[in-house]
């Protein structure tokens, strides 16, 4: 007899969401789904919008890391444009982007994940939530919060105190940088690498004893999708896509992003509204990959600054060769990436070019269609727009970083049932393990409604003719 | 007195603007040395960091439990309970408890708000009902950082109710 076990909504991740178990007659595990179960439509809604509005409309996607999508906006719009943007201009951008990723990979793995890697998967339920990483890791939660000032501080510090910054522009940035704002933001990064080194050194501590999760949490045999230098280093703002096989053979490299549907497909299944985009040469559903924090460190060479090549290394060391293939160590590459962000933004605002006034070009558009493509923390996004003559939308596909997983999310959930669940005894450990995995992507669903924590959450078990046989709530 | 005000809400969502509304009126108009206000779009968890050494905090919102233009003072106790089912931003009182754990203690808060009549698409912009609660907000905010009465605990005032602030916009409206 078979049965279905629903998890609802997924907890302590951005949106809503349900996962689906489908069990055998004893039990076991046949079927796993993630389901993203809310429509956006944004697709839709912005056509025959002026093209210029795009960056103010796309931010509302999101809003915790609006700022990932005003960038890749407005580089669809600067190639609209057909123009290259000032040198100073691209710093700055570089800047917030990397002040986003501070503060959202901060909140990820501090507020998130840190009440499951911190107090036990199989802890108390009710203790096991920020509250009680509080009260056991004061001095780790304050740290959390003050990464994430300092990244908010320094999107303030350039965006303004707008709720939503018209700072980033087509074709730049709107103002340049003051003397008075680059010390404001200088003053504050020694303080975030101190902490982001603190946090990286005791999580190594914790490594060794997640073993069992590192083993089961999503190790998966997928290709990695990134941007990365012309040299092949870490690249989270331009570049070009690098896309990795499991044994670590680079199969695409140096793919200018505009050419991106050439590698990139996107299928679509009923029982989500998230898109399921795939590797185009190798088809439908073989062409899995994942990107984000794991991909972008694994299609690396270096990062390029002193610490977090320190940490690139010893990230490579968690596996004997290739590229790491658990999503557990998503989490240890945020941390890498938190390290690289705080560095590399102190580089940046120490140019003396950063303070130059050409910071913006000024066009009509150019083209019909624009590309823009940047990393945001959660991996690849990709804004792609058609305009009439009128500079009109008429066409628009995004790529949200967070699809680009969806393949190997429900592969991921499948792993950790398959090794966790005993459908004929369910254990509220087994459903939290099945939810962490998924956290390990850290999958941001939508910006309107956004799933957190001791969420009231029913599990049933039903029999092949709907009857509940067993249930288990919590909240 | 060292104080904090955060207007918040979405400000393309109607009158779930206010907060964000009255917060940038307060600061064009001036307030006392030691106010400082902000502006969210919702309440994130690095605020807690801004909280923990004010003497008085005032959170400005909308609200949606209350008649339109019905605008209530409140004081705000921490509340570990007052969980938010989102996981990007956080109820005050769940802000505030955050703050009493981390920090041992929370500032005297209050929250302000005032019932909207549309949520819908508008960016900053209120509706008529909305804008004359703007102005009670307002003369509440001025009330207590200059140090006048205050709610006491787990009271909720009921500054203006919903027949005065129709016959205010109806005389603001008329030609």
């Amino acid at each position: 007899m078979s049965r279905t076990v629903t998890i609802e909504p997924v907890t302590r991740i951005e949106g809503h969401a349900r996962i689906t178990l489908q069990l055998g007659g004893g039990g076991e595990v046949e079927d796993a789904r993630f389901h993203l179960t809310q429509f956006r439509g944004f697709e839709k809604f912005c056509e025959g919008r002026p093209y210029r509005e795009m960056p103010a409309l796309t931010a509302r996607t999101c809003g915790i890391c609006p700022v990932s999508h005003i960038i890749a906006s407005n580089k669809a719009c600067d190639h609209l444009l057909s123009v290259s943007i000032p040198p100073t201009g691209e710093k700055l951008r570089r800047i917030m982007n990397l002040a986003q990723m501070v503060q959202s990979h901060a909140l990820s793995f501090f507020h998130l994940s840190s009440p499951d890697l911190l107090l036990g998967w199989d802890s108390d339920p009710v203790s096991r939530n920020i509250f009680g990483v509080m009260r056991q890791y004061p001095d780790l939660a304050k740290d959390g919060i003050r990464l994430r000032q300092i990244g908010q501080s320094i999107i303030e510090t350039l965006g303004g105190k707008k709720i939503h910054p018209t700072w980033v522009v087509p074709g730049g940035v709107a103002d340049p940088l003051t003397p008075e704002k680059r010390e404001a933001m200088l003053r504050q990064l020694p303080e975030g690498l101190e902490i982001a080194r603190r946090t990286y050194d005791f999580f190594k501590t914790l490594v060794p004893k997640f073993k069992d999760e590192a083993s089961h949490f999503g190790t998966l045999p997928t290709m990695f999708l990134s941007l990365v230098t012309p040299q092949g280093n870490l690249e989270h703002y331009d570049g070009l896509l690098r896309i990795k096989d499991a044994q670590g053979r680079i199969v695409e490299d140096m793919v200018p992003p505009e050419d991106y549907e050439r590698i990139i497909g996107e299928a679509v299944e009923d029982f989500s509204y998230m898109k399921f985009p795939y590797y185009k040469p190798q088809g439908y559903p073989k062409g899995i990959y994942r990107v984000g924090p794991l991909a972008r460190l694994n299609n690396a060479q270096s990062c390029g600054t002193p610490y977090a090549d320190v940490a690139l290394a010893e990230f490579h060391m968690l596996q004997e060769s290739g590229p790491i293939a658990s999503s557990f160590h998503y989490h240890y590459a945020r941390l890498v990436e938190i390290i690289y962000a705080l560095e590399m933004m102190e580089r940046l605002l120490k140019d003396p070019a950063i303070l130059d006034h050409r910071v913006r070009a000024r066009a009509r558009s150019n083209r019909d269609e624009g590309i823009g493509v940047s990393e945001a923390p959660r991996g690849t996004l990709i804004h792609h727009y058609r305009i009439d003559d009128d500079g009109l939308i008429t066409w628009v596909n995004l790529v949200i970083a967070t699809g680009h997983n969806n393949l190997a999310m429900n592969q991921a959930i499948r792993q950790v049932a398959d090794a966790y669940v005993d459908g004929n005894q369910l254990q509220e450990g087994m459903l939290n393990r099945v939810e962490a995995v998924i956290r390990c992507f850290d999958p941001c669903l939508s910006c309107a409604s956004h799933a957190f924590g001791q969420m009231p959450l029913r599990i049933e078990l039903k029999d092949a003719a709907g009857q509940v046989v067993d249930t288990l709530s919590r909240g | 007195m060292k104080a904090l005000i955060i207007g918040y809400g979405s400000p393309i969502r109607g009158d779930d603007a206010i907060g964000p509304l009255v917060a940038d009126r307060l600061e064009r108009e001036g307030v006392p040395a030691g106010i400082t206000v902000i502006s969210r779009h919702i309440l994130t968890a690095e605020l807690v960091a801004d909280l923990a050494d004010q003497d008085r905090v005032i959170f400005l919102d909308a609200a949606i439990d209350a008649e339109p233009g019905e605008v209530r003072c409140q004081r705000l106790a921490p509340d570990a309970h007052a969980v938010s089912t989102m996981a990007h931003f956080l109820d005050p009182r769940e802000l505030l408890a955050w703050c009493e754990t981390l920090y041992g203690q929370a500032p005297e808060s209050y929250l302000i708000s005032a019932g909207g009549a549309s949520f819908d698409y508008a960016s900053y912009c209120l509706t008529p009902i909305a804008e004359v609660a703007v102005e009670i907000m307002l003369a509440r905010v001025r009330q207590l950082i200059d140090g006048g009465t205050a709610p006491t605990p787990g009271s909720n005032e009921h500054l203006l109710d919903l027949d005065q602030t129709v016959m205010r916009t109806a005389r603001l409206t008329s030609p």
